[in-house]
């Protein structure tokens, strides 16, 4: 293929050279800043570093047990959330479901909820119903936020498989229920672990939802993290971020190892 | 008796969780937008009324909408414009190192926490940030001025809105066939004319459709005005929810709560049907 035109070369290359600066910039000065022996935000960059705000935000006991009541949630939510993502999948992708685009579009609505109102209305049906448990009112909204995405996740990883898949299998004896676990659930591994990884993400990292439906008692660690952003602007959120950025390095790593990451990036642009 | 085929038996539990997890709190939320407010109590009066929602329509309530949209569709232009040529050196670069490393930023950006990033931009880009000072050239706003947080806001949802938009554009790059740029070279284009006249129309609807889904996630963002808008960027979400808290007026949240959901959903579908019949070759019909 013939090279772009230097001009034109010119150009992409400064707008795909300023958009990676800009999305990765935020993240190194928030690095850098984690380090910072100041006991004050002073002026970029820090001249002498120290962990002084990993220690304080290992001190912070509203930090740990925020960690622990998201990790708590989001495994909960993810979990039930890529189960009832993986079976819609499945139903989706047999051609024999009638009104299937229909059936489709009304599953994936929840995305485009917006998770303030879905925080508001769980919160009003919860009381109405008589669900008063901070706990269970989260994996609630938790759940329902993150089923688009499994659905949308594991839809993708089934695009290859055929009807004639499962009709080979039940040919051979499988019964369909038998045929679906042992063809289709397969083909669709990549898919089902990437649905699950942004299922637990996004309950991870979920705001609006959680701060309707928490407590005093019973908050997640972005509620914790908010909290502590609106009342005192201190350096320990650079060091959360900053392990925050370590996690997401791990979690691409692995999934790189086990998924492939340009077949990630298929599956999981599905989340638009 | 014929047997359900069992495609219909997995719907079950997406169905039964949509019904209780989203239909049911929506219809609770709506009935409650209809009763009215009295000032005190956390009890909504007896009977029903339109008041609250005859309130939105109030040029207080129609400023925050319009000063929402208004930045929703400012990041979603920016959103598209940075992200289309990301999106296509990701899938058309010859060297494989660019090609992994753009697609691990943007996977990696798309998992990592909003708080985190959301954090990181108020420190790199806020009054005291090392990039205030182009934050300030472009906007002609200076950093410590309240109408600056109107940028903070703007570039919290672009680097929340523009790994999607890429991502969703890797897709679509991906499924046009490079033999397609090759087929107008052996015609005599330029590989510009090619991006020009073949890549770029054949490509609109999934930008389209990336621009559309860029503007709902930013009208119905929460957290970046929240944590970026220093009181002076307040978009309708943040509003309903002061309007929880701050007054206990549950009635106007859920009124204000409704506005949203259907301004999300026209936004999504409503706006994509228009463009669709304005422009019936570029818009596709998923």
């Amino acid at each position: 293929m013939k090279p772009l035109d230097l001009p034109l070369r010119i150009v992409a290359l400064a707008v795909v050279a300023t958009t990676v600066a800009f999305l990765l910039a935020p993240l190194l000065v928030a690095c850098l800043l984690s380090f910072d022996n100041r006991s004050f935000l002073g002026p970029f960059p820090p001249k002498d570093f120290s962990l002084r705000w990993y220690r304080s935000f290992l001190d912070n006991p509203a930090y740990l047990d925020g960690f622990w009541m998201s990790v708590h949630v989001a495994v909960i939510a993810g979990a039930i959330s890529t189960a009832i993502g993986t079976a819609t999948a499945l139903a989706l992708a047999d051609p024999r479901l009638p009104g299937r685009d229909a059936i489709e579009a009304v599953f994936l609505s929840p995305k485009f909820v917006p998770t303030v109102v879905i925080g508001f209305s769980l919160l009003v049906f919860t009381a109405f119903i008589g669900i008063y448990d901070p706990f269970v009112r989260l994996v609630m909204g938790h759940t329902i936020i993150t089923i688009p995405f499994t659905i949308r996740a594991v839809s993708a990883s089934l695009v290859a498989l055929k009807r004639s898949h499962i009709e080979a299998a039940m040919s051979l004896g499988a019964s369909e229920p038998r045929a679906l676990w042992d063809v289709a659930v397969p083909a669709a591994r990549s898919g089902i672990v990437a649905g699950g990884a942004i299922a637990f993400v996004l309950s991870f990292d979920e705001v609006a939802v959680s701060l309707f439906l928490s407590d005093a008692f019973t908050q997640t660690l972005p509620i914790a993290l908010v909290a502590e952003m609106r009342a005192n602007l201190n350096l320990t959120i650079a060091a959360v971020s900053t392990v925050f950025l370590a996690a997401t390095l791990a979690l691409l790593f692995v999934l790189d190892r086990t998924l492939g990451i340009e077949r990630l990036a298929g599956d999981v642009g599905a989340r638009g | 008796m014929k047997r359900l085929p069992i495609a219909v038996w997995l719907i079950v539990p997406g169905a039964a969780a949509l019904v209780f997890l989203m239909g049911g709190p929506v219809a609770v939320l709506t009935i409650d937008s209809l009763r009215p407010y009295i000032p005190g109590s956390i009890r909504a009066g007896e009977g029903y009324t339109f008041a609250n929602y005859l309130e939105l329509a109030k040029p207080a309530y129609f400023n925050y909408a319009y000063e929402t949209f208004r930045i929703g569709l400012i990041v979603s232009t920016f959103s598209v414009a940075m992200g289309a040529p990301l999106a296509y050196v990701a899938v058309r670069s010859k060297r494989a190192v660019v090609r992994k490393g753009l697609l691990t930023l943007l996977v990696g950006l798309l998992v990592m926490s909003l708080i985190a990033r959301l954090y990181a931009i108020e420190m790199t880009w806020g009054s005291h940030g090392p990039l205030a000072f182009i934050g300030a050239f472009v906007s002609g706003l200076a950093p410590r001025s309240p109408r600056y947080a109107e940028v903070l806001v703007s570039i919290g949802l672009m680097h929340f809105t523009i790994p999607i938009v890429a991502l969703m554009l890797v897709g679509a790059f991906r499924a046009l066939s490079p033999r397609l740029e090759e087929a107008a070279a052996s015609l005599g284009a330029t590989r510009s004319e090619a991006i020009l006249t073949v890549v770029l129309p054949l490509a609109a609807p999934a930008m389209v459709s990336a621009y559309l889904v860029s503007l709902a996630m930013c009208i119905s963002n929460f957290v970046a005005p929240l944590l970026l808008g220093r009181g002076v960027v307040v978009f309708t979400t943040n509003l309903m929810y002061t309007r929880f808290t701050d007054i206990g007026n549950y009635q106007a949240g859920a009124a204000i709560g409704v506005f949203m959901l259907i301004a999300s959903f026209a936004v999504v579908y409503g706006l994509a049907t228009i463009a669709k019949k304005l422009l019936p070759s570029v818009v596709p019909t998923r």
